[in-house]
């Protein structure tokens, strides 16, 4: 018997037998290993995988979208992004779609590079993501970057949707399993307050399937012994206090602010702004954007995914009029999205 | 977005540098490493072009053969469709 199927034995030896366990990835590249590999179906029958708000695409506000679209209309302007925003539509169609001028890039380095090629235009980096993408995004702030590249920030804090996630009742998580390379920059301490205020399992892990089922076995030894702690099986790469140099830069450039995540609502100290002293860098201020009232799209129910209160299965449009090679909704797009794993793997 | 590469650092130019994972070479950011910290020759997990921690090379092949196993079975899943 190799590890795997260890882990997997045990995992069935611990489960509690008289109830439902769900327990809770908020990680795209988790919910990526556990639909691949197929560990779905090696679990026992009362303990659900359910997959979180792992998909920074899918959580960026339609507002910030439709507003990154009329700019790259304007002539002086070339709006860069992540590749995955490009495609993540909205009421007045996608970047792709509907966009003028507008590049894809894989790293911030490039926004520079860009912004160096165009002296004569307005370079807006786009920059979406968790704590991963925003602190590559103020590391090039700290390295000091060109009078004509402006940041459009749509960052999110994973912790403050985790929150939400387990105040909310209907959705009722036994355990989270924490996002290996997010709890790399903010450290495995900074999910205690899941054990210790809301008493609930918290295990850091990495992205293999083995490290992540020694995660799912650590939650249900946690739940069997009546103890909620954070812990953490992916140590070789996560310390407790996380990247402290990171956190500074994070901290010297950006505060945090009340921000909507799309088809949940605004969720108060959840997301990132540029600090005042660096105005003359925020998209936002300068070209003084409005905030566009966001649209529901019909049928779509990427909200409820994303707060784990649905599979994708559950919507009406999924593998119909919803499919990775036209989505309708944003949980489609992106290969971290709930409903692109499932489409592929289901 | 939010995958992170181990990639190995082939030259240091603090805060830039290069680094190599399977015969790519690309230009890194250590910005979010302590100066120093970071040296030749050392394994690091990049994210969006930025080395965001170091770690040792037993754990960087462990990531690799992660992803090599996932590779496989999207290809499976490709295959199947």
């Amino acid at each position: 018997m190799n590890k795997s199927e260890n882990l997997i034995k045990h995992i069935h030896s611990l489960v509690p037998k008289d109830r439902k366990v769900k327990i809770m990835n908020v990680c795209g590249s988790h919910e990526h290993t556990i639909a691949f590999s197929g560990m779905r179906s090696l679990m026992p029958q009362n303990l659900e995988l359910i997959p979180g708000p792992g998909c920074p695409v899918c959580v960026c506000p339609e507002s910030d979208i439709i507003n990154a679209i009329k700019l790259s209309k304007r002539d002086d302007v070339i709006l860069v992004t992540y590749g995955d925003m490009l495609r993540v539509p909205t009421q007045q169609g996608s970047i792709r779609a509907e966009g003028k001028n507008f590049r894809m890039i894989t790293s911030p380095f490039e926004a520079i590079a860009i912004a160096k090629n165009h002296s004569d235009k307005k370079i807006i980096f786009f920059s979406i993501g968790f704590e991963t993408t925003t602190a590559p995004t103020a590391a090039i702030l700290e390295m000091g970057i060109p009078d004509n590249l402006y940041i459009l920030s749509s960052h999110r804090l994973t912790p403050a949707i985790m929150e939400i996630l387990v105040k909310d009742a209907d959705i009722g998580i036994d355990g989270f399993i924490a996002p290996g390379h997010v709890s790399a920059i903010v450290g495995s301490n900074a999910w205690n307050v899941f054990s210790e205020k809301y008493g609930i399992p918290t295990v850091v892990a990495g992205f293999e399937a083995e490290n992540l089922l020694l995660g799912i076995v650590d939650i249900l030894r946690q739940i069997k012994e009546g103890i909620a702690e954070t812990t953490n099986v992916y140590s070789n790469v996560v310390r407790p206090e996380g990247n402290t140099q990171a956190q500074r830069i994070m901290h010297k450039y950006f505060e945090v602010s009340n921000v909507n995540w799309r088809g949940i609502g605004y969720i108060p100290d959840s997301g990132l702004e540029l600090k005042s002293e660096y105005s003359a860098r925020d998209a936002r201020k300068v070209f003084e954007l409005k905030e566009v009232k966001e649209e529901k799209i019909p049928g779509c129910i990427c909200g409820e995914v994303i707060l784990g209160k649905a599979y994708p299965s559950k919507c009406k449009l999924f593998k119909k009029a919803c499919t990775p090679q036209s989505p309708t909704g944003p949980c489609m797009v992106s290969q971290e999205g709930s409903c692109n794993i499932w489409y592929k793997t289901n | 977005m939010c995958v992170g590469v181990p990639m190995q650092v082939v030259e240091i130019n603090y805060p830039s540098g290069v680094a190599e994972a399977r015969g790519v070479k690309r230009n890194i950011g250590l910005q979010l490493l302590p100066e120093g910290d970071v040296n030749i020759g050392d394994h690091v997990i990049v994210h969006v072009g930025f080395a965001i921690e170091k770690v040792d090379e037993k754990m960087a092949d462990e990531i690799w053969k992660g992803f090599d196993e996932i590779f496989r079975l999207m290809d499976e899943e490709d295959e199947g469709a």
